[in-house]
C-alpha cells in the first residue's frame, strides 16, 4: 500500500514536470466555442435644422470628456468651375489660413493651447471640416470652426505658399505608380462626368486668384447645404444654443444643382497602359462601373466583395499571393460615390508575371459570377463585417465618421442600427446576382503601369484594343512600340559568360547558350548553384529580353534578363521578384 | 494590487481663455477616472493584466515577450523580428497562416510588431471570441512549429520585407543609419531588420533555442482589455496557460552608453531620394526619468503640430523647407531624440540647420512660455483621454508598463507625472541633452545629383 502509494506521487511529480507534452490535454485540439453574445445596441442621434438651413445632428456620449465634430457640406470637387479645376481643395485648405480675427499663426496656436484640432478637407463628393477637444473646450473649438468658416480672408502670401507647396506635391504624385494607374481608370471609367478628374494640374494650380477664392467661398459654403454633427460628452440643449450662437447668423445661399454628363457605356474590354520605363513591377487595375453609394445593393455587394478581394482572406489574396506567389497582396474594391462607382480589382505584380496575374484576375471574376458560393464563404465573410463594425465604434472619431457618412450620402436615419442585420441578410443567390450585374470582364477597363515594351506582348490577348501613355499622361503612338520590333536585328546565338554584382560583390560566374530564329530566342543557363532554361526570349533591335526559369539546389527561381547587346559584348539587368532593385551585369560571347 | 481603485482625480482649473477678439472663460473641474487594473502571476512566472470596460463589447488580447533587437548578439542581428515572423507559421493545433484566418473569420484583427525593446503580438475580436484569442496565443507560447521549411520560408519574406521597406524606400535607410551614429553599444546600435548574412547564418538549432529562452511565459506579460468577466477570463487564462513550463531567465542585457554619440557626422548618397535631407540625433536618458520626460516635452514644443516653434520658423517663417518632423525614441536605457527637415530645392541646408539649433539654444535659455505650458497641459490631457477609448491601446499601453517597470498601475499615474513637470526643468534638460555638439549630423544626398 505505501509503496503503490509512493509510486503514485513519483509518477505525478514526473507528469507535473514533464509540464504540457505529457498531460493530456484534449480541450486544446479544437478551437474553442465562443462565449455568449453580448447584445449591442445603438442609439439614434438628435436631429433639428436651424433656421437659416443648417442641420444639427447630436449624439450624446459621455463614456469620457471629449467631443468630436463635423461640419459637413456636399458639395465636393466635382462641383469645380471647368476654368478652375482645384478651387474647391485650395478654398477649403486656406479656411484657417487667416481670418478676420486672427493671422494662421493665430489660429494654430489657439486651436492647440487647448489641446484641440481643427482640419478641414475635400473630396470629389463633400466637404468636412472637423475638429476634437477635451468637452471643456467645446465652446472654444465651436467658436474657432465658426471664425474660419465664415470669416476667412485668404492672404496673399498664405495663398502663394499653400501653391508652391501643392505644386510640389504634385510633382511627386506623378512619381507614383498607384496615381498613374487611378488617372487612366478615372479617365476610363468615368468619361465627361468630373469623376474623371483626380486633381488639379500645375497650370491650374498656378493660375488660382485670391479674389476667386473669395467670391467662391462666399457663393458655396452655406449652411443650407451642410450638416453639423457633434458626438461626445455634451449637453444637447446647450450645445445647440452654442451652435446658434456661432452659426445662427451665417447667411443661406442658393444650392444649384448640378447635372454632369453619364459616365460612358463600355462595349468591349480595352487595355491601357501607362508606359513607366525601367518599372520592376507592374500595377494592374481592372475597372467598371458600378454602383453608387446609397444604392440599395450596397449589403450585397459589400458581402459579395469580402468574398472575391477585400481582405487578406479573399479569394484573390488566397490565390495571386498565397497560391501563386504573384505579389505581395491581391485586392477588390467598389469605390462608391455619391453619383456613381466603380469596380476595382488590383496587384502590384513582378512583370514577367503580368499575363499570368490577368489570367487569375479573370478566373476569379468569372468564378463569383457564375458559381454559387458556399454556405461557409458567406458564413465566414458576414462574421467579418459584422464582427469589425463594433470595433469601429469603440472610439468616438469611429462613432463620428460613421455618422458623418450616414448624413452626407443620405443613408436610411437606422443604418447604423440595422448594419449588422443587413450585412446577416444576405443570401447566396444575392451574392450571384450582384456579381453578375456589377462586375463586368467583358467590357473591364484594363490599367496597367509598367515597362511597355516588356508587357506589350504578355497581354495582348487579353483585349482588342490597347492605348499607351506616358506618365505625364500624354497619349503614345502605339506604332511607334510595334516599330520598335523591325529594327535590324542584333543575333545573340552562342555561349555568353556573364558577370553579375550584388551589393559590390561579384556573383560566381554564370553562363547562357542561345539559340536564335529571327527574333524568338531559346536556350539554357548554367551555374555552380543550379541550371535553368530560357523561356521567352526574344530580341528586339538591340534588346535582348528573357525570362529565365533556374532550380537552385531544390528552390525554383524565376528571373529576368534584359540587355543591350553590342557585338560580342552585352549589359543590362537582371531582375527577379526577390529583388526589387535589379542586379547589374555584363555579358561576353565565347568565340 | 492592493487598491485596485485608487481614485485618481486631476483637478484642472483650466486658465482663460483669451482670445484674439473674443474673450471667452471656462473654469472647470476635469475628472479622469482611473482604469480598473488586475495585475498577478501565473506558478509558472506568466505575468497577466486585467482591465475590463464594458464600454462596448469588444475584447484585445495583447502577448507582450520580452525580447528585441536590444537581446541579439553580434552574428544573430534580426533575430527578434524574424521570430515575430515565424509565429504565425503554426503550432501544434494551429496549422500554418491559420491564426489569421480564425481571428478574421471571428470578425477580429490582429498583428504583431518588433522593436528595440520587445516584440508584441495582439488581437481585438468581437467580446464572445475571447476564448479563441487564448487558444491560439497559448498554443503558439507552449508549442511553436520551429521547423527547417519554416525558418527557409520566413528568412525569405523578412528579406523581401527590407527590400520593399528599407532598401527600395526613399530615405528608407535614414533612421537605421542614424541610430548606429548615435548609439555606440552594439545593443542598441544595431537595426531590427538585421543583416542579410546573419539571418542566413541562423541554423534550425539557434532558432529553437531562441524560442526556448525567449517565448517562456516567464518572459512574458498577457493583457486582457475589453469587455470581459474577470472571474471567467482568469478560469480560461489558467486553462490555457498554467501549463507551459518555465524556463530559466535570459542572460542579462547591458544597454548601457558613453555620453557622447558614436559618429558626428556622415553623408549618405540615397539612390531614390528626390531631394536632399538631413537628420539628427541626440543622446538622451532612459525612459520613465524625469529628464526623459522633461525632453519629450521640448519635443513637442520644438516639432508636434503647426503652432510649434520649428513649424511656425521654417515652414510658414522662412518658407525653407518642404516638412520638419521629429520623434522621441523610447528605450528602456540609453533613448534619443531625433529632428530632420527636407529642405525646399536651392535651399541651403546649413542654414536651416543653424536655425534649428537656434531655437534649440533658445528654449534652452529662456525656456518653454506660460503659453506653452499651457498647451502641454491641454494637449497631454486630451492625448491621454483619447488613448484610452480603444481596448487595444489600453492593451498595449499596459503591456509595455507591466514588462518595462512591472506595474501596469503606472497607466493611472502617468499623466501626473508629466503635467507636474516645471518649466525650468524643460529648459535645463534641453540645455544639458540637446544644446551641445555631443550630436549625430546624417546628410543625405540624392545619389545622381551629388
Amino acid at each position: 500500500m505505501k509503496k503503490s502509494l509512493l509510486i503514485v506521487f513519483v509518477m505525478f511529480v514526473l507528469f507535473v514536470n514533464n509540464g504540457a507534452q505529457v498531460m493530456n490535454e484534449e480541450f486544446r485540439k479544437k478551437p474553442p466555442e465562443p462565449l455568449k453574445e453580448i447584445p449591442f445596441s445603438i442609439g439614434k442621434p438628435f436631429e433639428k435644422t436651424l433656421k437659416n438651413g443648417l442641420k444639427v445632428v447630436i449624439f450624446e456620449n459621455k463614456r469620457l470628456p471629449i467631443v468630436n465634430f463635423r461640419l459637413g457640406f456636399r458639395f465636393g470637387q466635382i462641383n469645380d468651375p471647368p476654368d478652375s479645376i482645384g478651387l474647391t481643395a485650395a478654398t477649403v485648405e486656406m479656411l484657417n489660413q487667416g481670418t478676420k480675427k486672427r493671422t494662421s499663426k493665430q489660429f494654430a496656436e489657439e486651436v492647440e493651447s487647448i489641446g484641440a484640432s481643427i482640419a478641414a478637407s475635400s473630396s470629389s463628393d463633400n466637404i468636412v471640416i472637423s475638429g476634437s477637444c477635451l468637452s471643456i473646450y467645446e465652446e472654444a473649438v465651436l467658436e474657432l470652426m465658426a471664425d474660419m468658416v465664415l470669416n476667412p480672408i485668404f492672404p496673399e502670401n498664405e495663398l502663394n505658399l499653400y501653391k508652391q507647396n501643392t505644386i510640389e506635391a504634385l510633382k511627386f504624385q506623378r512619381s507614383q505608380p498607384s496615381f498613374l494607374a487611378e488617372e487612366q481608370v478615372a479617365r476610363l471609367i468615368y468619361g465627361n462626368h468630373p469623376y474623371s478628374i483626380v486633381g488639379p494640374k500645375e497650370s491650374d494650380v498656378e493660375k488660382l486668384k485670391r479674389e476667386r477664392l473669395i467670391e467662391f467661398h462666399k457663393k458655396v459654403l452655406i449652411p443650407n447645404n451642410a450638416v453639423f454633427i457633434v458626438v461626445g460628452d455634451v449637453d444637447t440643449k446647450n450645445t445647440l444654443k452654442k451652435i446658434e450662437k456661432f452659426f445662427g447668423k451665417w447667411q443661406p445661399g442658393e444650392v444649384k444643382v448640378q447635372n454632369f454628363d453619364s459616365p460612358p457605356l463600355r462595349n468591349e474590354r480595352t487595355i491601357t497602359i501607362v508606359d513607366r520605363k525601367g518599372s520592376a513591377q507592374a500595377n494592374i487595375v481592372i475597372s467598371n462601373l458600378a454602383i453608387r453609394r446609397n444604392h440599395p445593393d450596397y449589403f450585397p455587394v459589400l458581402v459579395m466583395n469580402q468574398i472575391l478581394g477585400a481582405g487578406a482572406s479573399s479569394r484573390l489574396f488566397m490565390n495571386l499571393r498565397e497560391s501563386k506567389g504573384y505579389t505581395y497582396g491581391a485586392y477588390s474594391n467598389f469605390d462608391m460615390r455619391r453619383l456613381a462607382g466603380n469596380f476595382e480589382a488590383s496587384a502590384e505584380v513582378r512583370t514577367a508575371v503580368t499575363a499570368d496575374a490577368l489570367k487569375e484576375f479573370f478566373y476569379e471574376l468569372d468564378r463569383i459570377r457564375n458559381e454559387k458560393v458556399s454556405e461557409k464563404e458567406l458564413q465566414d465573410a458576414k462574421n467579418y463585417l459584422t464582427g469589425v463594425f463594433p470595433i469601429r465604434l469603440e472610439t468616438q472619431e469611429g462613432l463620428t465618421s460613421l455618422i458623418t457618412q450616414q448624413q452626407l450620402f443620405d443613408l436610411p436615419k437606422d443604418y447604423l442600427q440595422t448594419y449588422r442585420d443587413k450585412v446577416n441578410a444576405v443570401t447566396a443567390e444575392d451574392v450571384s446576382r450582384v456579381a453578375k450585374q456589377y462586375i463586368l470582364p467583358d467590357k473591364a477597363a484594363i490599367v496597367i503601369v509598367g515597362d511597355a515594351e516588356d508587357l506589350l506582348d504578355q497581354v495582348k490577348a487579353y483585349a482588342s484594343k490597347i492605348e499607351i501613355f506616358d506618365t505625364q499622361g500624354r497619349r503614345q503612338n502605339l506604332d511607334d512600340y510595334a516599330k520598335r520590333d523591325e529594327k535590324p536585328l542584333v543575333d545573340v546565338s552562342g555561349k555568353w559568360q556573364l558577370t553579375v554584382e550584388a551589393q559590390g560583390q561579384q556573383l560566381p560566374p554564370l553562363s547562357i547558350t542561345l539559340e536564335q530564329k529571327g527574333a524568338e530566342v531559346k536556350g539554357s543557363f548554367e551555374s555552380i548553384f543550379g541550371k535553368g532554361e530560357i523561356v521567352s526570349g526574344k530580341v528586339r533591335g538591340r534588346r535582348f529580353i528573357a525570362n529565365v526559369n533556374a532550380s537552385f539546389q531544390g528552390q525554383n527561381l524565376e528571373f529576368r534578363i534584359d540587355a543591350e547587346v553590342n557585338e560580342d559584348q552585352m549589359k543590362g539587368m537582371i531582375s527577379t521578384q526577390m529583388i526589387p532593385t535589379p542586379l547589374q551585369f555584363s555579358g561576353k560571347r565565347e568565340r | 494590487m492592493k487598491n485596485l481603485l485608487i481614485t485618481l482625480v486631476l483637478v484642472i482649473f483650466s486658465a482663460i481663455i483669451s482670445a484674439q477678439g473674443s474673450k471667452m472663460k471656462a473654469k472647470e473641474e476635469f475628472k479622469l477616472r482611473p482604469l480598473e487594473i488586475e495585475y498577478y502571476r501565473l506558478s509558472n512566472g506568466l505575468r497577466v493584466v486585467l482591465n475590463p470596460d464594458n464600454s462596448v463589447p469588444v475584447v484585445s488580447v495583447a502577448v507582450y515577450y520580452d525580447v528585441g533587437s536590444r537581446n541579439e548578439r553580434k552574428g544573430r542581428t534580426g533575430f527578434a523580428h524574424l521570430f515575430e515572423h515565424m509565429m504565425f507559421q503554426g503550432s501544434e493545433n494551429v496549422r500554418k497562416g491559420e491564426h489569421f484566418q480564425y481571428i478574421s473569420k471571428a470578425g477580429g484583427t490582429m498583428n504583431g510588431t518588433t522593436s528595440s525593446e520587445r516584440t508584441n503580438y495582439f488581437q481585438t475580436l468581437p467580446a464572445r471570441w475571447l476564448p479563441l484569442a487564448l487558444w491560439l496565443e497559448s498554443d503558439r507560447m507552449r508549442s511553436l512549429a520551429v521547423t527547417q521549411e519554416n525558418l527557409d520560408n520566413q528568412r525569405e519574406t523578412v528579406k523581401e520585407e527590407k527590400r520593399l521597406r528599407y532598401d527600395n524606400q526613399p530615405y528608407g535607410q535614414v533612421f537605421d543609419l542614424l541610430t548606429s551614429m548615435i548609439y555606440k553599444n552594439f545593443a542598441n546600435a544595431h537595426s531590427t531588420i538585421g543583416s542579410m548574412e546573419d539571418l542566413d547564418a541562423a541554423t534550425i538549432e539557434d532558432v529553437k533555442e531562441f524560442f526556448r529562452i525567449y517565448y517562456a511565459p516567464n518572459n512574458a506579460v498577457l493583457v486582457i482589455s475589453g469587455a470581459f468577466d474577470t472571474q471567467e477570463a482568469k478560469r480560461l487564462i489558467e486553462k490555457y496557460f498554467a501549463t507551459i513550463p518555465s524556463q530559466p531567465a535570459p542572460p542579462p542585457v547591458d544597454v548601457s552608453e558613453p555620453e557622447e554619440v558614436a559618429l558626428r557626422e556622415k553623408i549618405y548618397e540615397d539612390k531614390l531620394a528626390p531631394l536632399p535631407a538631413f537628420i539628427d540625433g541626440w543622446k538622451i536618458p532612459p525612459r520613465n526619468t524625469k529628464d526623459f520626460k522633461a525632453l519629450s516635452l521640448a519635443g513637442k514644443l520644438l516639432f508636434d503640430g503647426e503652432s510649434s516653434r520649428l513649424y511656425q520658423k521654417l515652414v510658414k517663417g522662412d518658407e525653407s523647407v518642404v516638412q520638419i518632423f521629429g520623434f522621441v525614441d523610447e528605450r528602456r536605457g540609453p533613448s534619443a531624440i531625433v529632428i530632420g527637415a527636407i529642405p525646399k530645392p536651392g535651399k541651403d541646408i546649413k542654414q536651416i540647420r543653424q536655425q534649428i539649433y537656434d531655437q534649440i539654444k533658445q528654449l534652452s535659455t529662456e525656456g518653454p512660455t506660460s503659453e506653452e505650458m499651457r498647451k502641454l497641459r491641454n494637449q497631454l490631457i486630451n492625448d491621454e483621454v483619447r488613448l484610452r477609448q480603444s481596448s487595444l491601446s489600453r492593451a498595449l499601453r499596459l503591456g509595455e508598463y507591466a514588462l518595462y517597470d512591472d506595474d501596469p498601475f503606472l497607466i493611472n499615474k502617468a499623466l501626473d507625472e508629466l503635467l507636474q513637470i516645471k518649466p525650468e526643468q524643460i529648459r535645463d534638460a534641453v540645455a544639458k541633452y540637446l544644446n551641445t555638439e555631443n550630436r549625430a549630423q546624417l546628410n543625405v544626398v540624392p545619389a545622381n545629383q551629388k
